[in-house]
């Protein structure tokens, strides 16, 4: 998933879920400085970041833009082609099919990384223990380990020739790169990577969690399991539903661990098997970079329907992108 | 001679960055010569590199690892999208040749004197790199294929070699009721042994010609190519070849283990697997090399797979200096002779294939067999040459799925070709070429 | 879905004694369920590091054939025999590119960061007009996939004459909108607007009302936001390989995956690999690990205390 920055910036909001998370914060804005003359002041101060905006994020996008809207074949000339091209995505099966798996596999990956991530991060809530210290660094380690390199790692432990699968279910060892262990194998390497991220970032905003409250819900008679589902989670659904759009989009966009585990995935792992994958593939090696562009913008006119609903669906939980 | 020292020349790190490009990984020895940089990611290219410099006045080389195989060809196609970024001169497999000479990523060779070397080649070995009269390439090392196998799992279940498929078939059954490992592998990320399989019935999957760049003639579902892929799936389907990727650590821990009677494969073969730990432990003496089986006995056929070229860019400064680069880099006595050794490669110049240490040479890999003047050399005598698709990344990545269904049970090999046929007709259409 | 019934299993377990919170961990039971979970969690994340730490002390032959398994020791011990390869392979280069992920993701983090404090003040803290159109702007640019934009960005830098050059990393991964979305978010709560304005009253300018008064107050989220980008351009892949050619000059990432791809075809030139590889993954990671435990209160504070405060 880490890609031009892709990393983090989910990186850094699921950090600003935790900013927002935990309790109501004051409506700050109506107490800004709203003199008019102050606006060269804050264009100022915005101005090192919108330089580094422009230049390489929307000339790049204007550029590539411009490209997807012409086309040119190994054999013919460049020629204008207007809408072409995302026609001709709409209805190409490589594309289409692609958005078919990531959005199946959204469906499988992300309640699983949730799963993990909240319930290590409510179970280690409740625990002060040295080892539950020590967990917390070790479930959120993989996080500072490169996706390219988790991936390697991975790769070799789903071996069926001398991984751990094979030592234990010898040779009917499930191979977990190709037909039906494909999803699995893909969910773990996904799971491993980003669920400590997320158990932290859960786990932060539990921890501002005014204690008080559970002293309220006790004198209630509440049980732990009350507290966990009654106060913990709504009051952390915030920081719940940030990550849950990131994870999406991060989810929609899969490039890298598909990428690096192809070559090993005895064509389980296609050359078009996500949108991302093939994109990268019809530019890098089929020379198709117009047709590449506009598959990379139907890509993200599909994200931000997903997302679009998604935060439509959860509108009263979320609220944070206003 | 004196070069000899040339594998010391990055000892002295930052001071052999004395050229003007800053990022040379050798010394330049004449910083007042003509640089011409150039791409490529054979480990002891920085040998070969050195022994250029110190051997030339006029040209000196810049060379840069930019990555191995497709990392490199996508940092060219970048490069030429780009219209800016490209070296000057490029390494590549053989079969990336036409697709990058179509998109006018390469320079034709024959207007800088390609003709000066082309006796140094074998006819096949030429064709590989040419496209009617143009030339888009100087080869480096090829791929004659043979059939290495296992003495020991020979030995065991009393195999004898086989010299046609129909043999190499019967083999397989005789093992398999034996209790034996697989007799082969047909990988499915690799598409391009079977491609040269095909080749060798008879098979002409692309008809192609630079001349005429709109026209494309594309046979993959011939009555040949239909016979070899069901011949495979049926090897797969009844239990007598793996189906396991290959260049993969999984493949080399099974063909080390024994999982394999034979490896199907070409003349670089050993050297990729002693890089990859084969050969040294429980299976060090073990191998052997026989010629290809054949369909025809009567008619033998030799086919390549894989290789590599030096070509120059479309975008090189000075494409005369960049073509004596691509003509006499890799082309010295010393250089040839440290790939053959070292790098394990099977060099295309004649200079080499008739030299008698190569021709004697006993193979430790094949416990001191003389695998190149009995198999090798002739192997690559014989090869005809062959035309490469112009778009071979997309035709692999079609045929990959097609060799994975038929791997599955969900194809026959017939069924696998009528549909990369379709697949690859759509395509070219798509692209603009007129078929014929 | 039996991770997911845990903790109602041991829900009983949790007695009706007070949450025990931070104050008094001594009062707190022994939860065994709990730390049972933990445990198999624990299991669970360690085991691919476990596999490398294993994986290193073994040649390419008990790599692939080893009598002990993936996640035992072979008998052959080459722990120090495969670091001192892995240093001295093709003349050090794996100290370069360590040296070079260090440059890359420092200075991008640094420049990140700094661009981000800025940005995100001027969002929390000014009003000005088209400030809501640039807001949204910065938060729809995150759902355009990377993939789109790799090709213009080259040309982009190819234009500069940055391309293969450490620049070409270091700038575009300056790029952190949710750094800024995370200061803003930071600033808008944690920087009183009545500090800012008794500080303007004493006559300071903005821009030292801002480094006397709002930065101070803004260093949490500050080690946050520099923790989170630095990581982001260390793990980065897709970048560095796309804009650097010259392999002297590739990150860790990039240049581990041009062993991956020797390895993989017929070039390793005798020496094996992947070997190497499993070695050189597992030292490239201890940089990250090391600084992410060192600095745990720092970034653990700063993951927190937005909602603390």
């Amino acid at each position: 998933m880490a890609s031009l920055g892709t990393a983090d910036q989910v990186a850094s909001s699921a950090a600003a879920a935790t900013a927002t998370g935990g309790r109501p914060r004051p409506e700050a804005r109506k107490q800004l400085k709203g003199r008019g003359t102050n606006a060269w002041v804050a264009w100022a101060f915005l101005a090192p970041f919108a330089l580094v905006f422009l230049v390489f994020l929307v000339a790049p996008l204007l550029y590539a833009l411009y490209l997807s809207l012409y086309t040119k074949g190994l054999a013919t000339g460049e020629r204008f082609a207007g809408l072409d091209n995302y026609t001709r995505a709409f209805t190409d099966p490589s594309f289409l099919n692609g958005i078919w798996f990531v959005l199946r596999f959204t469906l499988v990956v992300i309640p699983v990384q949730m799963a993990v991530s909240l319930l290590a991060a409510l179970v280690l809530d409740s625990l002060t223990s040295r080892f539950s210290r020590f967990s917390r660094l070790v479930i959120f380690v993989p996080y500072a380990i490169p996706a390219v390199i988790g991936a390697l790692m991975w790769g070799f432990l789903y071996s069926p020739n001398f991984g751990p699968l094979q030592q234990i279910f010898g040779d009917s060892a499930p191979f977990l790169l190709a037909d039906g262990g494909l999803f699995a194998g893909l969910t773990n390497v996904v799971t491993w990577q980003w669920a400590g991220y997320y158990m932290i970032i859960i786990y932060a905003a539990l921890q501002g969690i005014d204690p008080a409250i559970y002293e309220a819900a006790k004198i209630d008679g509440a049980t732990g399991l009350q507290v966990a589902l009654r106060i913990k989670i709504p009051m952390v659904s915030s920081a719940l539903v940030l990550i849950l759009v990131f994870a999406v989009i991060g989810t929609l966009q899969f490039f890298t661990e598909p990428q690096v585990l192809r070559p090993i995935s005895n064509g389980g792992i296609t050359a078009d098997i996500t949108p991302n994958v093939y994109a990268f593939n019809l530019a890098f090696n089929y020379a198709q970079v117009n047709y590449a562009s506009a598959i990379a913008f139907a890509l993200g006119i599909v994200v931000f329907l997903g997302v679009y609903i998604f935060l439509f669906a959860t509108r009263k939980r979320g609220g944070f992108l206003k | 001679m004196a070069s000899l020292t040339g594998c010391g020349g990055g000892d002295d790190g930052g001071s052999g960055g004395n050229a003007s490009g800053g990022s040379c990984s050798v010394p330049i020895v004449n910083p007042d010569a003509t640089q011409v940089s150039v791409w490529g990611w054979y480990p002891n290219l920085q040998k070969v590199a050195t022994n250029f410099n110190n051997t030339h006045d006029d040209v000196q080389v810049c060379l840069t690892n930019a990555g191995q195989g497709v990392d490199e060809y996508n940092k060219f196609q970048t490069a030429i999208t780009a219209g800016s970024g490209a070296p000057d001169v490029i390494m590549l497999e053989t079969d990336q040749v036409p697709g990058f000479a179509l998109q006018g990523g390469l320079t034709d060779l024959s207007e800088y004197g390609a003709s000066d070397v082309q006796g140094k080649f074998s006819e096949g070995a030429w064709k590989d790199v040419s496209s009617g009269d143009a030339v888009y390439g100087i080869p480096v090392d090829g791929g004659p294929m043979a059939m290495m196998y296992r003495t020991d799992i020979f030995e065991q279940y009393g195999l004898t070699v086989p010299t046609t498929w129909d043999e190499y078939r019967a083999q397989a059954e005789k093992l398999k009721a034996a209790g034996g490992p697989l007799m082969g592998d047909v990988p499915s990320n690799v598409p391009a042994p079977m491609v040269a399989l095909m080749q060798q019935k008879g098979a002409v999957p692309w008809e192609y010609d630079a001349a005429n760049p709109t026209d494309l003639k594309i046979n993959l579902n011939d009555q040949n190519s239909k016979d070899v892929l069901d011949y495979w799936a049926n090897m797969v389907k009844d239990g007598l070849a793996g189906k396991q990727d290959q260049f993969t650590t999984d493949y080399i821990s099974g063909v080390v283990r024994g999982d394999y009677a034979t490896y199907v494969s070409a003349a670089w073969a050993p050297g990729y697997l002693t890089g990859a730990g084969a050969g040294e432990g429980a299976d060090a003496g073990k191998w052997a090399v026989a010629p290809l089986p054949q369909w025809d006995p009567a008619n033998p056929v030799q086919v390549n797979w894989g290789g590599s070229v030096f070509s120059v860019t479309e975008q090189a400064q000075d494409k005369e200096a960049a073509a004596v680069v691509a003509k006499e880099l890799y082309a010295d006595d010393e250089s040839l002779k440290d790939g053959w050794v070292n790098q394990i490669i099977f060099p295309l110049n004649t200079s080499v294939l008739t030299s008698d240490e190569f021709i004697n040479n006993q193979s430790t890999f094949f416990n001191g067999q003389t695998a190149n003047k009995d198999v090798y050399i002739p192997a690559a005598d014989a090869y005809e040459g062959s035309t490469y698709s112009p778009f071979s990344n997309n035709f692999y990545a079609e045929f990959t799925k097609e060799i994975t269904a038929m791997n599955n049970g969900e194809k026959t090999g017939s069924e696998a070709a009528d549909s990369l046929q379709e697949s690859m007709e759509t395509y070219a259409e798509q692209q603009g070429f007129t078929l014929s | 879905m039996s991770v997911l019934s845990k903790p109602t299993a041991e829900a009983p377990a949790r007695p009706a004694a007070p949450p025990p919170r931070r104050h008094d961990p001594r009062r707190q039971p022994r939860r065994w369920g709990s730390h049972l979970f933990l445990g198999f969690l624990v299991l669970y994340f360690i085991l691919p590091l476990w596999f490398l730490v294993v994986a290193s002390t073994k040649d390419a032959g008990g790599l692939f054939n080893g009598t002990g398994g993936a996640l035992w020791f072979d008998q052959g011990f080459h722990f120090f025999e495969n670091l001192s390869t892995l240093f001295t392979y093709n003349d050090g280069i794996y100290l370069k590119w360590l040296g070079n992920s260090l440059l890359y993701a420092f200075a991008a983090g640094i420049g990140a960061t700094v661009l981000a404090v800025l940005a995100g003040y001027a969002f929390a803290k000014f009003d000005f007009p088209g400030r809501r159109l640039t807001f949204s702007l910065l938060l729809g640019a995150v759902m355009v996939p990377a993939t789109a934009l790799v090709i213009p960005t080259f040309v982009l830098l190819s234009r500069l004459e940055l391309t293969n050059t450490a620049w070409a990393v270091i700038l575009p991964s300056m790029l952190n909108p949710f750094g800024v979305y995370l200061m803003r978010v930071y600033a808008a709560d944690g920087v009183p607007d009545e500090l800012l304005d008794a500080a303007r009253m004493d006559g300071a300018g903005e821009f030292r009302t801002f480094f006397s008064v709002a930065l101070p107050l803004m260093r949490p989220a500050i080690v946050t936001v520099l923790l989170l980008s630095v990581v982001g351009t260390w793990n980065n892949y897709f970048l560095p390989l796309a804009v650097l050619s010259d392999s002297t000059k590739f990150p860790i990432t990039v240049g581990l995956n041009l062993w991956q791809g020797l390895a993989g075809a017929n070039n390793g030139g005798g020496t094996s690999l992947y070997a190497l590889i499993i070695v050189g993954s597992l030292v490239s990671i201890i940089p990250l690990v090391i600084a992410f435990l060192g600095l745990q209160k720092y970034w653990q504070g700063g993951l927190a205390i937005g909602s603390l405060k």
